[in-house]
């Protein structure tokens, strides 16, 4: 049998034990409150796709279509009056707290009914997690609050965020690239704060956020060294909005171009550049590359979910065809082909969920949601009382020292190994769920023959929605090489990426 | 390939691609718009006054007389701009084939040679469908030679824009379905709005509700099947030539989008990943072109085994361009999928392209019928 010092070793080998078995390791040590959360939490979604989205979501989308520049405020309004902006913003900073991977649930069954209307609530999270990515407490604290009084006022406070320039996508989402690419979004540092010039395209939820996370550089010769994150009002002087895209689907959701003409930020908006990366154990690059990967790391999954979602949206809708249509003399159901096309849509659903799931486990473990899912941290941020948070923790929040404090904790705290699993694993969530969406519309529509074609039975609405899913978040051509980099590229040290 | 193998044909290239440019290239968008903008009545007028609803038709019906090769090269290079069209001439075509298998000679004079503008002479037909495998929702009433229709017909394409349709029905106390000929303006036929669709945008379709309408049968009570049949053993081709066009047409626009695209301090098309989308890209072109004109010609050759090969070569040629409209926005990216390039209507018409004549796996099902015969 296996020797004592053997084990280690052959646990070590490729694929490493721990690489691939993210859950095993995790359901021991996560929260049990997580699953009545999530039980929860799909239960409220189902709700909210019976009284809201379902009603709604052809009405959006033929709206939309008729005129790209109407916005959707009224879905908007109703899923801050369901509290989903600060369902996923913790206690602390003033949001109900519910555990993280539990979002990526909500999103597969919100995007099971339509994807635009996941986006309008999942992108705002893709704003805030950027923002908590830097770890800047004060800064995190000011706006998660801004987003939980917009709730109570009914004034939906929604955070977007702008990375993508019109000359360069793939770019600003590696590294490796972006000091080649054509970046064009300069923020200059000048007295008490920095000037922001260029644009920025594709932005989901622009024209209706009221703050905008920026990646910007202040020498676009070297973008990598000097990232500027920064956290912009939609109304400071200097900022406007562009034009909205015509897509072709996920039209309920608006893809906005930011302009920024000598746009002044003042320091307190930074939420992170390289003055604030000094003191940290990476230099700024790697720093910036961590962040990045933090942030996607969550993201992915979040896009392989909305995959998932509307794979198991398009299943739906198949199934529903094939139990009230009769075709060639019997139902469609009982045609022994289409039980096995079903079959291999529920197939394609299933494995999409089990990646995103493990991503979340592996993010649990050892990235983004590491901190808020240790037990004592996760009961403590449960128990304490409203008042105690914001007479206390809250003013802890505005200091500088706690800033410093998690960036120790969340950035230096994570060792390379672990950004490479966490970012990994989102990359097979994200192209897995994503290939799974187009691949379960192509065969619904297959099965629906002309009735797959109409926009009023939905499933073509999900076929135009699902292909956004393979080109955003980084196109699955260049997570498939993240993948290779992450988890692949170590066992072979001969193998350069990004550098062909 | 098709008029490197019929030279004959290479007019009809140089006038459907003279067309293609001209009428539909810079009009895409727009086009594309509808119903939520304006019909392009324009561009099927000068289609019509070109003869591209005739194509199939004899002279003395009105058409240009010309066979599937003639059809297959028009809708190819019409489709590489816009599809839409093609779906107009593809559904006029497929009901002037019907008749004529029909021997319905009188009626296709009616209505094609006496059309002053190209909407009379178009015939609506539910292209998307057929009616042996969903059975017919229309029923016909034979009071000593009369027939009187009532019922549904979904998705009656070009139902909102021709004068006159031709319905599959189902004869009261008659097995199988016979097809008719519905004034589509007489009173008793109510036409939804245009029905909101994938792909295909301007080449539009209506529900039908049918009450009380006399038709005119084509064929004889009971034989729409066969007639169906027979007319789309031909239309398969036409079918994959839309599809081959959608392809051609997504290709270029990757390919030069790859030349002129710069990521990581070079051209897209410099990175070997892209090029191995494009790659494959070009394969299935290549041998969509091929076997397109292969069925072509074995079909208008009466080669043994034409009809059954031909749907073979249909099946694959769909099934690729919806492979490949979905590569040609990735090479584009987030560019690809918007409306300001022509990578998403492709992405959207091919799927459409697909379900003509029927459901896809149903086709494949009805092929190997044929093989196994």
């Amino acid at each position: 049998m296996v020797l004592s010092h053997e084990f280690k070793v052959l646990l070590e080998r490729e694929p490493k034990f721990i690489d691939i078995m993210c859950s095993l390791e995790a359901t021991a040590r996560q929260p049990k409150g997580i699953i009545n959360e999530t039980k929860e939490v799909v239960a409220i979604a189902r709700k909210f796709n019976d009284e809201v989205v379902r009603p709604y979501a052809l009405e959006l989308d033929r709206l939309r279509t008729e005129d790209p520049e109407f916005l959707p405020w009224e879905f908007v309004k109703k899923a801050n009056e369901w509290g989903f902006y600060t369902m996923w913003i913790p206690k602390i900073f003033g949001g109900k707290g519910y555990c993280m991977p539990s979002m990526s649930y909500f999103i597969e069954e919100i995007g099971s009914a339509c994807l635009a209307m996941a986006n309008l609530i999942g992108v705002h999270y893709l704003g805030f997690a950027t923002l908590t990515a830097t770890w800047n407490m004060r800064l995190v604290n000011r706006l998660a609050r801004e987003v939980a009084k917009g709730e109570k006022t009914g004034a939906p406070c929604l955070i977007s965020l702008a990375i993508t320039e019109p000359g360069a996508g793939t770019d600003v989402e590696e590294i490796d690239l972006i000091d080649k690419g054509k970046i064009t979004c300069h923020a200059g540092k000048v007295k008490g704060g920095y000037v922001v010039n260029g644009s920025k395209v594709f932005i989901s939820n622009g024209h209706i956020s009221a703050w905008h996370m920026l990646i910007a550089y202040s020498d676009l010769k070297r973008p990598s060294d000097t990232p500027v994150v920064l956290a912009v009002p939609t109304g400071a002087k200097g900022f406007s909005f562009g034009r909205q895209e015509h897509k072709m689907g996920q039209k309920g959701c608006p893809a906005s171009e930011l302009i920024f003409e000598d746009c002044f930020i003042p320091d307190e908006l930074v939420a992170m550049d390289d003055e604030q990366c000094r003191g940290l154990s990476r230099k700024t690059r790697e720093a910036t590359m961590q962040v990045i990967d933090y942030v996607v790391s969550v993201t992915r999954a979040g896009v392989g979910a909305f995959g998932t979602g509307v794979a198991r949206g398009a299943f739906e809708e198949a199934l529903k065809f094939a139990g009230e249509t009769e075709v060639d003399g019997k139902l469609l159901i009982n045609h022994e082909w289409a039980q096995c096309m079903l079959a291999e849509m529920y197939k394609n659903v299933t494995i999409a969920r089990l990646c995103y799931v493990e991503t979340n486990y592996a993010n649990g473990m050892y990235g983004f949601f590491k901190t808020l899912q240790m037990k004592p941290m996760y009961y403590c941020a449960k128990m304490l009382p409203k008042f105690y948070i914001d007479l206390v923790i809250a003013p802890l929040m505005s200091k500088h020292f706690m800033t410093k404090l998690m960036r120790k904790i969340g950035l230096d705290g994570q060792k390379d190994e672990e950004i490479h699993r966490t970012s990994g694993w989102a990359s097979i969530a994200k192209v897995v769920g994503t290939d799974a969406g187009i691949r379960n519309c192509q065969l619904a529509l297959e099965m629906m023959g002309q009735a797959g074609l109409r926009q009023d039975r939905v499933a073509e609405k999900h076929l135009r929605d699902s292909k956004l899913l393979q080109i955003y978040e980084g196109t699955n051509q260049l997570n498939r090489l993240n993948i290779f980099k992450c988890l692949i590229a170590r066992s072979c040290p001969q193998a350069v990426v990004f550098d062909e | 390939m098709l008029t490197y193998t019929n030279p004959e044909l290479k007019p009809f290239e140089e006038l459907a691609g003279q067309f293609a440019r001209n009428e539909l290239a810079s009009g895409r968008e727009e086009h594309d718009n509808y119903p939520f903008g304006p019909f392009f009545h324009g561009v099927l007028a000068r289609a019509h006054e070109a003869g591209f609803l005739g194509i199939i038709l004899p002279e003395h019906q009105g058409g240009i007389g010309q066979g599937t090769g003639a059809l297959c090269v028009i809708l190819d290079s019409i489709s590489r701009a816009d599809a839409s069209l093609a779906g107009i001439l593809f559904t006029t075509a497929l009901a002037q084939q019907i008749l004529m298998e029909a021997g319905a000679f009188d009626a296709i004079r009616t209505i094609t040679g006496g059309a002053s503008k190209a909407e009379e002479a178009l015939i609506a037909f539910p292209a998307f469908a057929n009616p042996s495998e969903l059975a017919p929702s229309v029923f016909a009433k034979n009071e000593e030679g009369r027939y009187t229709l009532f019922g549904t017909c979904d998705y009656l394409v070009l139902g909102g824009l021709a004068r006159y349709g031709l319905i599959p029905a189902r004869v009261h106390g008659r097995k199988g379905y016979s097809f008719f000929i519905v004034d589509l303006a007489a009173p008793g036929v109510t036409k939804s709005g245009p029905v909101v669709s994938l792909g295909f945008h301007a080449c539009p379709a209506v529900d039908v509700k049918i009450r009380d309408v006399d038709g005119t049968i084509a064929g004889s009570e009971g034989d729409g099947a066969v007639l169906f049949e027979r007319a789309a053993e031909k239309m398969h081709i036409a079918a994959a030539a839309i599809a081959c066009g959608i392809m051609k047409g997504s290709f270029v626009e990757a390919l030069s989008y790859a030349k002129e695209r710069f990521q990581g301090g070079r051209e897209i098309v410099k990175w070997s990943e892209v090029r191995m989308i494009l790659a494959n890209m070009a394969v299935k072109v290549d041998v969509a072109d091929m076997t397109l004109a292969g069925a072509c010609r074995a079909a208008e050759e009466k080669h043994p085994g034409w009809e059954t090969k031909s749907r073979a070569v249909a099946i694959r040629i769909q099934d690729d361009a919806c492979e490949l409209t979905t590569d040609g926005i990735q090479v584009l990216g987030g560019y690809g999928y918007m409306k300001d390039y022509g990578q998403e209507k492709r992405f959207r018409d091919a799927k459409q392209v697909q379900a003509l004549l029927g459901m896809a796996p149903m086709k494949k099902l009805k092929y190997f019928e044929k093989v196994a015969e």
